[in-house]
């Protein structure tokens, strides 16, 4: 028999028949099989296959921009990740933080290209708080009509999302356009609207700090508060969550406020730090539906969300400089990775024959002792 | 002006649009219909036809016959859906992140395939691929009116109407389609009628990526004769908004994916009109979708609430 001292240690004990270390091995283990599976494809495409698969793992070290570039540029994709881990978490299946970025990109140029303030420090808060209060407010119409009507907030959002980027793209052309680039893109942020950075060479800005901050607060909110107790609990058992008195009409609304929210400042961040005028049709494309595969890798878990969109802006910067480097292998390679990837890591019963195998193991020892 | 467009809507040349674009949709509406009446809901169907329409143009290509291209994308299209299951039933994922991850990556593993083999990003404009044509109806092709609408349509249309029809006559005439509308109603008293309820979903799920299969190679072998980037844009999601709206009814299926080409056909023709809006025109048949898909669940909401029908 153990006792409660036992008990304890066994939480910290380092077998596969802990939960945490399970996880860990499961991760690293889908992550060996997915850069194997780009081995063999790479064996096919290209003429020196181990030097594309080193290339792709260690090319973003060789040099201080290329790491920077990957500082600078994780950061939207990770606001995007946690944006779809709340939705995920709460159990919905809101789509709409695409159709936020895109949109909340246009709130975010009409702000940055009007002089309504000189300070540059006042400028880009501005910049963040019309895309927070606008992106917040639109992520709430598909998962409005879905906890009001019951319609398909998945199609709805899908929709919607094609439907903004067309109203985007009008809304720049007549609005913020300028003949200089084709009409298809805005005219230049003012000065006093973009984002500088701290420490130039690793492309280190005020945004890197911000997004610490938000997924330390979200992190505590999740794990910590009655909000996230209620959107866990939805998420996994939503009739339980409705027996036990949760509002889930305001809780959902409430989720997606927070997605909104979250998408948003992925946008202002991506605009102001990365260019200088906002193309709707290239800008920020894909960036939310990225979201939501960051959301699936860091299994909803805003601290792992943040490290899983950390690497996969590192390999895809990685397959960049290899598409350099071997132009037969286009940087798309890393889709096959990461799709292997997300896949086997979302699977409940892979590996869990092996785990089970050495709980009986040890549920022997135990009772032989 | 409006005139011109009232016109045109009711022309022939317009009717024409709307068969030729229904194709693909009522493919993805059958399809994402299959897959829901079993208790599946199929929302890859996207990526499936992204998939096969790659597949149908280079199985075209390689063999040299449209018709093996069109075998090549059906043999892909099923085997994505028995991805799904792999993932869903053996592994025991969660069926609707897997598809998720697959409509995400998408559009990007076609693309790393399609450079493959051109050495092109955009289009598989420099392969020489056979297409599949047009089908002539003896006699119908001469009566007026009906011969244009009738005859002289793409051959995969033909192939599409004929599915239709099956489709329904398996789903509710057979007992298999009995069978399989008994798994999606309730899975646990078909279980307990002795129904293998995983074998069946497994097989409405490789049917629902056969008609998916079908619909990505209309668009790349037998519509556009080509593949390019993103040619899919929404025409599976589509489908399953159809199935969302029909909710169980075949009939209102078939005339919401009608419905939705309609409007596709519409915002092709205000687009050619140099005096609108490109970029609000092109959004006229997702926002379409949207507001049909919205008012029809306000409506059902209303008839549930009165008491009229009762809550599935």
């Amino acid at each position: 028999m153990t006792d409660r001292s036992d008990k304890y240690s066994n939480k910290y004990k380092l077998s596969i028949s802990n939960p945490k270390v399970f996880d860990a091995v499961k991760m690293g283990i889908s992550i060996l099989i997915g850069l194997t599976i780009s081995f063999v494809i790479l064996i096919f495409v290209s003429n020196n296959p181990v030097n594309a698969i080193i290339t792709i793992l260690t090319g973003p070290l060789t040099k201080t921009r290329y790491i920077g570039g990957v500082i600078q540029s994780f950061i939207p994709y990770a606001f995007a990740g946690l944006s779809a881990g709340v939705l995920f978490k709460a159990g919905a299946f809101n789509m709409g933080s695409e159709g936020v970025f895109i949109l909340s990109g246009v709130v975010i140029t009409a702000i940055a290209t009007s002089p309504i303030t000189t300070s540059s420090i006042l400028h880009p808060i501005l910049c963040y708080l019309g895309a927070i209060v606008f992106g917040g407010t639109v992520m709430i119409l598909p998962s409005l009509l879905k906890a009001k009507f019951n319609t398909n907030e998945m199609v709805v959002s899908l929709m919607l999302n094609s439907v903004y980027a067309g109203v985007a793209a009008y809304l720049v052309r007549t609005f913020l356009g300028t003949v200089q680039r084709g009409s298809n893109s805005s005219k230049d942020y003012l000065l006093t609207a973009k984002i500088g950075n701290i420490y130039e060479p690793l492309k280190i800005s005020v945004c890197l700090f911000l997004l610490i901050a938000v997924t330390i607060i979200l992190y505590l909110v999740m794990t910590k508060s009655r909000l996230g107790y209620q959107i866990r609990l939805a998420g996994t058992n939503p009739s339980f969550a409705n027996y036990s008195g949760i509002n889930a009409f305001k809780l959902s609304i409430t989720t997606a406020a927070i997605a909104g929210v979250l998408s948003a400042m992925g946008a202002t961040t991506a605009l102001l730090t990365q260019t200088s005028y906002y193309t709707p049709s290239q800008s920020l494309v894909g960036i939310g539906f990225s979201g939501m595969l960051l959301a699936m890798l860091g299994r909803n878990n805003p601290i792992g969300i943040v490290i899983a969109a950390f690497l996969v802006k590192y390999l895809e910067q990685g397959s960049q400089i290899l598409y350099f480097v071997d132009n037969k292998v286009p940087s798309e390679i890393i889709a096959i990775i990461e799709g292997v990837i997300i896949m086997l890591v979302s699977s409940q019963y892979f590996l869990r024959r092996f785990r089970e195998r050495k709980l009986l193991e040890e549920g022997l020892e135990e009772h032989a002792e | 002006m409006l005139n011109n467009i009232i016109e045109t809507i009711f022309s022939m040349r317009f009717l024409l649009q709307v068969i030729r674009l229904a194709t693909p949709i009522i493919f993805a509406s059958i399809g994402a219909f299959v897959a829901a009446s079993c208790g599946i809901g199929n929302i890859a169907i996207e990526s499936i036809m992204t998939f096969a329409a790659l597949a149908g143009i280079i199985g075209s290509y390689l063999s040299g016959s449209a018709w093996v291209g069109v075998i090549v994308a059906v043999i892909v299209g099923m085997l994505t859906a028995l991805l799904i299951t792999f993932f869903s039933m053996r592994l025991g994922a969660d069926p609707f992140l897997i598809m998720i991850a697959l409509n995400t990556f998408a559009d990007a593993v076609a693309i790393f395939i399609l450079f493959q083999f051109t050495g092109e990003k955009g289009s598989s404009a420099s392969l020489a691929t056979k297409s599949l044509g047009v089908i002539d109806i003896p006699i119908i092709k001469d009566i007026p009116i009906i011969g244009e609408i009738f005859s002289g349509q793409y051959v995969l249309t033909y192939v599409c109407w004929i599915l239709v029809i099956l489709t329904f006559i398996v789903l509710y005439k057979t007992p298999l389609g009995m069978r399989m509308r008994a798994c999606g109603l309730n899975a646990d008293a078909a279980k307990t009628a002795g129904i293998n309820v995983e074998r069946l979903q497994k097989l409405s799920l490789a049917l629902s990526g056969l008609f998916a299969a079908l619909g990505g190679a209309y668009l790349s072998i037998n519509y556009l004769k080509i593949f390019t980037k993103g040619m899919v844009s929404g025409q599976g999601w589509m489908g399953v908004a159809a199935n969302g709206i029909a909710n169980g009814n075949y009939l209102s299926l078939i005339l919401s994916a009608i419905i939705f080409s309609f409007f596709r056909a519409v915002s092709i023709i205000f687009s050619s009109n140099s005096s609108f809006p490109t970029d609000l025109v092109g959004a006229i048949p997702y926002l379409s979708v949207f507001i049909i898909l919205t008012v029809v669940s306000i409506v059902n909401y209303y008839r549930i609430k009165r008491g009229k029908v009762e809550e599935q």
